[in-house]
């Protein structure tokens, strides 16, 4: 009967094993308890570098990510060391997609994102601190989140306030309509956040222009072709009585432009918004009145920049002062007058950028309402 | 007593279904280019500043035309494509994809050959329709072939055109200045711009294919009833082929006018064209079980939606509206066409 006497010496052992087991993972986890979360593991020696956005269709995120691909190569890898997570616009896949990166490099990670909407940022930055991965988020949160609640590893948030740009390109508007008629406002999806900035900053400017009608504001979706369907059917409205055109953004002023070239309308006052080679092009040539530039080359390598940094332990986010951890994004305004100078600057050629100066250009700490 | 029995039958067959869903669509597009003026006739009157009904409508004039005319065309390329694919009982769902590539190519060859149509690069004009063509093919193969329903083949080859446009051109758009090209929007004839001509052209085109060619009269066949097409010796998956790579040839002049009509070529190029061409297609009267319907019902189809778009606007209805409203049109024009005595069950 050796084998039972065999089994049972076995199992003894096992049990001692299982014991010996507990008691250090108890000791372990009472460890991470008094270390607080964020203090449990070292800096990382080569951390993975991921961005997680909607898609590159758009201009506007593709220059965010040329940014974050600028950033890596100045860490003297190539373009492809950045881990691209595409969210299509879905907040569900955000997350999962986010989730499998931890997991895939046991948080090992310094991530930028866009979190899709507000609502998702807090369990995408919960799930990183949790593994101890480095987290920058750019756009969307909600108010009540805050990178110093999370330690290091919610490193900084960086958004853009639309609202006072927007009104000064509406005061460049109603000056240039002479301070009276009437203006047509085609704006972004009604939702979103910038797209309601940016229509009240043209509020806020007709306040002090009494004579100037606000005749229509509707949303044309960020999107040429609606923009132009949405100006034809305003110039059928009000046919003359549109004296100058406020757009939510650059794509939308180029669909204003055509619906008024298939008019044969010229000389019409209108404004845009994000500081795209085109349309800074239409401001050189005077079709465009001014657009903002809001640099999102810089921001989306400059995100991506944070949250590496934190990670690799070059810097302690814990120990900067609020202004650095939550800030706005620099905003640039494209007039006629300097749109030459603007292009060679920004645009002929990208301007190699300090990717360690991280707050230089930066706007300020985030004021909430 | 024996009036009315005698009335019920022929006012019953007056009114019947078919008729009643024959002629519907063009009802509905008569009743809305007479309600818009209406309400804007209204609101005038309630501002204290009346004008003449229908007369010194802003809505109802020809510049007004002329915009929906614009706005319509590139849409109801892509809605005569799908026509023939939903007439044959099938769907295709990859006209965003396929939109966007053609686009893009175009483009690229375009400025590459000289960049006005007064030199070769006039070229890339036929190349687009023969990319469209190619990509309409790929995708009846893989519909046929590995035997995938249609509405998923399509969608997925969707896809895969949306992200071969992104890798074409990396994300950037691509202007087209050409004079010449841009006429398709800044000439007039007769009010109307020539992309208007050129899509009415195209319009007839269809409308041969449809009423006058073998290939055409398969269509109704296989959408009819598939199985009897098949008994009768028909080659039905040739025609489906032979469907999808026509689609995609008016797929690629909806592009080719959606490029002129804004003078940008990029990725987005294709966007929304997949909800507004079912739409229309089914607001026109097509059935989406196939063999009934033409292009004369999806012309009707897009000018019902363009009026909508266009109208609400005009009268000033915010924009959500227009999305509600075209769903229930939607709803609407399916549960006409249902002959729910006939159909036990629906999947």
């Amino acid at each position: 009967m050796s084998f039972i006497k065999k089994f049972i010496e076995q199992e003894t052992i096992n049990r001692r094993d299982l014991l010996f087991a507990s008691a250090y993972g108890l000791g372990a986890v009472a460890a991470t308890g008094l270390m607080g979360p964020g203090m449990a593991r070292a800096a990382f020696s080569d951390p993975t570098v991921a961005w997680s956005y909607r898609n590159r269709t758009n201009p506007y995120w593709n220059e965010i990510v040329s940014g974050g691909e600028a950033f890596v190569e100045s860490l003297g890898k190539p373009k492809s060391f950045l881990t691209h997570l595409i969210n299509e616009g879905s907040s569900e896949k955000s997350l999962a997609d986010v989730k499998a990166l931890l997991s895939k490099t046991s948080g090992e990670l310094a991530l930028a994102i866009d979190a899709n909407d507000a609502p998702n940022a807090r369990p995408v930055v919960e799930a990183c601190a949790q593994v101890g991965a480095y987290v920058s988020t750019l756009w969307n949160k909600t108010d009540d989140l805050h990178p110093w609640d999370f330690g290091d590893n919610y490193v900084s948030h960086m958004t853009w306030s639309d609202e006072g740009p927007a009104e000064q390109t509406a005061r460049i508007l109603l000056e240039a309509m002479g301070g009276k008629g009437g203006v047509v406002h085609l704006g972004g999806i009604a939702s979103n956040n910038p797209a309601i900035e940016r229509l009240n900053g043209l509020k806020n400017a007709l306040k002090d222009y009494p004579n100037v009608e606000l005749l229509d504001a509707q949303p044309a979706d960020w999107d040429t072709q609606k923009a132009r369907d949405v100006m034809a059917s305003f110039l059928t409205r009000y046919g003359s009585e549109i004296t100058g055109v406020h757009c939510a953004n650059d794509t939308i002023a180029y669909g204003v432009l055509e619906a008024l070239r298939a008019e044969g309308i010229e000389g019409m006052p209108v404004t845009a918004y994000d500081g795209n080679p085109q349309a800074v092009k239409h401001v050189g040539n005077g079709e465009l009145l001014v657009t903002v530039f809001t640099n999102p080359h810089w921001g989306g390598g400059i995100t991506a920049a944070l949250a590496y940094y934190a990670a690799i332990g070059a810097f302690k986010p814990s120990e900067e002062p609020r202004e650095h951890r939550e800030f706005y994004g620099p905003t640039i305004q494209v007039l006629p007058e300097d749109a030459a100078k603007f292009k060679a600057e920004y645009i002929d050629s990208v301007p190699t950028y300090d990717w360690t100066d991280f707050w230089g250009p930066s706007n300020g700490q985030i004021e909430y309402k | 007593m024996t009036d009315s029995t005698m009335m019920l039958p022929s006012v019953s067959r007056l009114l019947s279904r078919e008729r009643l869903v024959r002629w519907a669509p063009i009802l509905v597009l008569g009743l809305l280019v007479l309600f818009f003026p209406f309400f804007e006739w209204l609101m005038d009157f309630l501002e204290g500043k009346g004008h003449a009904y229908l007369f010194d409508s802003r809505f109802f004039s020809i510049r007004n035309a002329a915009r929906i005319g614009i706005a319509a065309s590139p849409g109801l390329m892509v809605a005569v494509g799908v026509t023939f694919i939903i007439l044959m009982g099938s769907i295709d769902l990859s006209m965003e994809g396929t939109v966007s590539v053609c686009a893009v190519l175009f483009a690229f060859v375009f400025l590459a050959w000289g960049a006005t149509l007064a030199s070769w690069a006039w070229l890339a004009v036929p190349l687009a329709l023969v990319v469209g063509a190619a990509m309409g093919f790929v995708n009846g193969l893989v519909h046929i072939w590995l035997k995938i329903p249609s509405f998923m083949a399509s969608l997925a080859m969707g896809f895969v055109g949306t992200g071969l446009a992104l890798i074409l051109t990396g994300g950037d758009r691509i202007r087209i200045e050409d004079e010449l090209f841009r006429s398709l929007l800044t000439e007039r004839i007769f009010n109307f711009p020539v992309m208007v001509y050129v899509a009415f052209f195209f319009l007839l085109v269809a409308w041969f294919i449809q009423s006058r060619t073998t290939l055409g009269r398969n269509f109704y066949a296989v959408g009819g009833g598939e199985e009897l097409a098949h008994a009768s010796g028909l080659n039905v998956e040739r025609v489906r082929l032979m469907g999808f790579t026509l689609a995609g040839v008016f797929f690629a002049v909806g592009a080719l006018l959606a490029v002129g009509r804004i003078g940008i070529a990029e990725t987005a190029t294709g966007n929304n064209f997949l909800f507004i061409s079912i739409t229309t297609v089914v607001v026109g009267g097509t059935a989406l079980w196939g063999g009934i319907g033409g292009v004369w019902n999806t012309l009707v189809g897009v000018l019902i939606v363009n009026v909508i778009n266009n109208g609400m606007i005009v009268i000033g209805l915010p924009a959500f509206f227009q999305d509600g409203v075209l769903g229930i049109l939607v709803i609407l024009a399916v549960a006409l066409s249902v002959n729910r005595r006939s159909t036990s069950f629906v999947k």
